[in-house]
């Protein structure tokens, strides 16, 4: 098991000085259209004792792989740079944003957990049934509905319409968040964000399940005696889960990193969206310090899902004969 | 000796997008307590499935028992409720599979599975479960069993795990054991010991066992009753002995004159069938086994010849068993004969 | 082994090989799966090729069927636009007061806020979108198809380096990857199938490598490389029609999702840039009038949705025709 995390850890290592050389890359000049200098000097005026200053501040004037190392070690230690815009520390500005994408990614995780779950559960334990063609169905266009829309019809319907309808009685809210945080805000985010996952969580549950079901321990199970429940929810199910709960955890690395979209359509005020207002008003070091601190996010989430996957798979938990 | 479980012109179809698969059509026989049938035939014969609807385990749709009485201790399973059937299956008959790499659940530990049977039948608690679950791979030959019943199936090599499943399956002291080709997916050495365990184990708890099986060396060791299939239908019954030394049918002289057997054929010559088993969708009009059957007439082609008894006790589905001059060849192959 | 029996995916091809029994003969019986015993195939056709038994599966599949009609008939709208479209795209409509009027007879979907008619524009936004869509697939299929059957082929070093950097690009988060390669590109048309395009070839290397790595084991192929054939001819006439089948389902697949990309781009101003009509930026326009003009943000919406499903439904039709095991 101490070897198999190893190991893991291991692998991330040439992951992640790939991810940083190639962001590295896109401050080489030469390499990508653009004056690196002038990417951080941005709307400023650029005088030669300024281009002086940055090319010392930033290591510009050193050679390439130097400059490279010290990229690396500002990372290591935490240290993005400073925005051009607001006068504070990229790590800082992160950090304070962090809080509300993890709020949002966790409240839509719940969401594929309980809707996807379910309805992959049912449509397969009732393969060809009516409810097993209204999730097909549904799931494929589910993947096929652009998120920021389905967003935007969201806050119609139940901003809009439903206010237009009930006199002002009832609405949800359409943007931002509650000062506090409150449960209300997060009700159309999440689910927007959760869509398309809930959709591919519910048909690898579906494909799951028919496998598991078609297994040889599971007749087993039957012959022993066993009651049709106890053998789905019991013997199929835990087969089943496995993928699932690795897809499920993966995708909590990637919404970790920041929604861009559904934060953007909700005014969230999280990591995706400050990433992107960043790229809008080009403050540089936000943007590349954010899409490192991103990666490295979703790669430690990673990890935890292989470890527990582990945890959940006997075949891997003891010895490497996994597979 | 009674009766323990008694069948009378068993079917179960399949329907399927092409067509109604009659995998078993119309089979009967009958068990006393304690005794071994072993039911023979080729691949897609039905004797899988015949032992499947047994235990009412075939998945409908698309499959379907569509007839027949199949009578455990003077009780038709066939009409049992569901709760009926489930209070049967592990606890009074149980099965042992094929393969045993797949037939255990990857995630549970084998303890457990074997402890799972046992709670659900007699009512034991997690703790007595356990114990007689370790007692019960003690007794099937695991070594250290104690921690053995901890491990999961893939830490269990093959015959461990057929072991595991014979525990498993006796765990209830069962009054019937059902054996779909337990030795089949088993390496040569292990296949004995397993034979043999399964004969030790029958010693002791004299449960009757069911043997399904393709290998008549197993059958001739083992089993007191033959029943041979083809093409979901009946063709030979009777004990070893007739079986062996007086068969009736054509198709069972063909599958013992395939067998290796110094004793008869000097130079141990091997005579195979020709051609392949049917088409369960396409079985051919008479008998099934005419295109293949050196001896077929043209009444084969047309009527489908019913099982009659030609001696007591013995039955054979040919439309000249019994007939003083129909007798088998000494040597019905020749060299030119195409083997597949 | 009659053609049609031919797997694309030669792993996947279940012959029993049983122990033969002491008479030399197969005796065993085939295990029963999920208690069902296996029937025997039977096709009705049974001379066809691989290709053709695929299109008569395919052709039963309604849903596939109906998003092939759909695509088909946006493609011949967009190709025929110019003849027939009514109004201009991209001028407001000569009526006065002409913004944001409600759907009509002579606006079916409204005009937006400068008074353009809407109808048209999405006409004109389906070119962008096929377009990008297709093109960034193409580029994603020559990089991936080149890299992944090289690391399929060959293994060793070149399949580790090539894996390893497909690892990197499934690291970073797919929409903010293509962003940040905009925001260095520079947002236009161009720029945004060619970030698409290259975000999309470590999926297609890895299907194609896998689909390989199983096609190898066939016997066939080493037969072909004993009696001299080169690699070349090896891959191309032995492997590759064998392999091809996944990358045709997943390509498929990809044009959709490389047309919602586009879309999600250009609605966040990083895509296609203003005047030229595109679904994503007729959105993007569209957010700040929900109340007003509701109509500016269901049609562009809808006519993503009906094409991008119609791929998604190829695809998994595709998929089922062509007996591809994929994971959702």
């Amino acid at each position: 098991m101490l070897k198999y995390v190893f190991r893991r850890i291991l692998q991330m290592i040439p992951v992640f000085l790939g991810v940083t050389l190639i962001l590295f890359a896109l401050r080489i000049p030469g390499l990508l259209p653009g004056d690196p200098v002038q990417l951080i000097v941005g709307e400023r005026e650029l005088t030669p004792a300024l281009r002086a200053q940055i090319e010392e501040e930033h290591h510009l004037n050193e050679s390439v792989p130097v400059q490279y190392g010290y990229y690396i070690s500002g990372i290591l230690q935490g240290d993005l740079g400073r925005s051009l815009q607001k006068n504070r520390t990229v790590t800082d500005i992160l950090l304070d944003k962090f809080p509300n994408t993890a709020r949002l990614a966790v409240s839509a995780i719940l969401v594929e957990i309980i809707i996807g779950l379910m309805a992959g559960i049912i449509s397969a334990v009732k393969q060809y049934s009516f409810w097993d063609v209204v999730v097909t169905l549904s799931t494929s266009i589910l993947v096929s509905v652009p998120v920021f829309w389905l967003g935007m019809l969201l806050q119609m319907f139940f901003g809009i319409k439903i206010k237009q309808w009930t006199g002002g009685a009832f609405s949800l809210p359409m943007s931002g968040m509650g000062s506090p945080p409150d449960l209300v805000h997060l009700i159309l985010p999440s689910i927007t964000l959760a869509s398309v996952s809930t959709a591919y969580v519910a048909r690898i549950m579906r494909s799951q399940m028919l496998e598991a079901m078609g297994q040889d321990y599971i007749r087993t199970a039957m012959a022993k005696g066993l009651s049709q429940r106890v053998v789905v929810f019991k013997h199929a199910l835990k087969n089943a889960l496995i993928p699932v709960v690795t897809f499920i955890g993966i995708d909590l690395g990637a919404l970790m990193g920041g929604a861009i979209l559904t934060e953007s359509v909700f005014s969230w005020p999280g990591v995706g969206r400050e990433i992107y207002l960043a790229v809008m008003q080009r403050d540089w070091p936000v943007v590349m310090g954010g899409v490192v601190v991103v990666v490295l996010i979703v790669m430690f989430v990673n990890l935890l899902v292989d470890i527990s996957y582990a945890v959940l798979d006997p075949r891997i938990r003891y010895g490497g004969t996994a597979e | 000796m009674g009766s323990l479980l008694e069948v009378t012109d068993l079917k179960t179809h399949f329907h399927t997008r092409d067509g109604v698969v009659k995998a078993v059509d119309g089979v009967s026989f009958s068990l006393a307590e304690g005794q071994t049938l072993a039911i023979v035939g080729e691949s897609g014969s039905g004797k899988s499935v015949t032992a499947l609807s047994l235990m009412r385990l075939i998945a409908d749709p698309p499959g379907k028992i569509a007839a027949g009485r199949i009578m455990f201790r003077d009780e038709n399973v066939l009409e049992m409720s569901d709760e009926q059937i489930r209070s049967l299956r592990g606890d009074r008959i149980a099965m042992i599979f094929q393969d045993p790499m797949t037939s255990l659940n990857p995630v549970f530990r084998v303890g457990h599975q074997i402890a799972e049977a046992l709670r659900l039948h007699k009512g034991m608690n997690r703790k007595a479960a356990n114990a007689r679950a370790v007692e019960m791979l003690e007794l099937v030959g695991i070594p250290n069993a104690p921690s053995r019943a901890r491990d999961y199936p893939h830490q269990f090599s093959g015959g461990m795990r057929q072991r595991g499943m014979i525990a498993m399956a006796l765990a209830c002291d069962p009054d019937i054991l059902i054996a779909d080709e337990p030795t089949t997916a088993l390496d040569v050495t292990i296949q004995a010991q397993i034979l043999e365990l399964m004969i030790e184990m029958q010693q002791r708890t004299g449960a009757a066992i069911i043997m399904i099986t393709h290998d008549l060396g197993v059958v001739a060791d083992m089993a007191n009753d033959v029943m041979v299939m083809y093409a979901g239908r009946q063709v030979e019954y009777g004990t070893t002995d007739d079986v062996f030394y007086r068969p009736l049918h054509p198709y069972t002289w063909g599958l013992l004159d395939s067998l290796p057997r110094h004793d008869i054929s000097e130079k141990g010559d091997l005579c195979p069938i020709n051609g392949q088993p049917p088409s369960l969708i396409d079985i051919p009009p008479g008998c099934a086994f005419h295109p293949r059957c050196p001896y077929a007439q043209d009444v084969c082609r047309t009527d489908v010849p019913e099982l009659r008894e030609i001696e007591s006790g013995h039955s054979s589905a040919c439309h000249f068993s019994g007939q003083p001059d129909f007798t088998r060849d000494v040597m019905p192959c020749s060299a030119d004969m195409e083997v597949e | 082994m009659s053609a049609d029996r031919h797997h694309p995916d030669g792993g996947d091809l279940h012959t029993p090989q049983g122990p033969l029994d002491a008479g030399g003969h197969e005796l065993q019986d085939q295990p029963p799966r999920t208690l069902v015993p296996a029937v025997p195939e039977v096709s009705a056709h049974p001379s066809r090729t691989l290709w053709g038994d695929a299109w008569m599966r395919l052709r039963k599949n309604k849903l596939a069927i109906a998003g092939l009609t759909w695509i088909t008939f946006i493609i011949i709208v967009t190709v025929s636009a110019d003849l027939w479209v009514p109004q201009n795209f991209a001028e407001p409509t000569s009526t006065e007061f002409a913004s944001m009027q409600a759907p009509s007879a002579d606006h079916p979907f409204g005009t937006d806020r400068i008074g353009r008619d809407v109808f048209s524009r999405v006409i004109y936004g389906a070119r962008v979108s096929l377009a990008v869509g297709i093109l960034a697939v193409s580029i994603s299929l020559v990089i991936g198809l080149a890299l992944g059957s090289l690391s399929g082929y060959y293994g060793g070093l070149l399949d580790a380096f090539v894996m390893r950097t497909a690892d990197i690009f499934f690291a970073f988060p797919y929409t903010l990857f293509a962003i940040a390669l905009l925001a260095v590109l520079g947002p236009s048309y161009r720029n945004v199938f060619i970030a698409i395009g290259i975000l999309g070839w470590p999926s297609i290397a890895r299907v194609l490598r896998s689909s390989i790595l199983s096609v190898k084991e066939n016997e066939y192929v080493d037969a072909a490389r004993a009696m001299g054939a080169s690699d070349l001819r090896i891959m191309l006439r032995h492997i590759m029609p064998n392999a091809i089948a996944p990358i045709i389902v997943y390509g498929t697949m990809s044009i959709g999702g490389a047309i919602i990309t586009e879309a999600a781009l250009s609605y966040l101003g990083m895509g296609v840039q203003p005047p030229t009509p595109s679904w994503g930026g007729m959105l993007s326009e569209a957010k700040a009038l929900m109340i007003p003009a509701p109509w500016l943000t269901v049609w562009p919406g809808f006519a993503i949705l009906t094409t991008v499903l119609s791929f998604v439904l190829m695809g998994d039709g595709l998929r089922d025709a062509l007996d591809v095991k994929m994971k959702d």
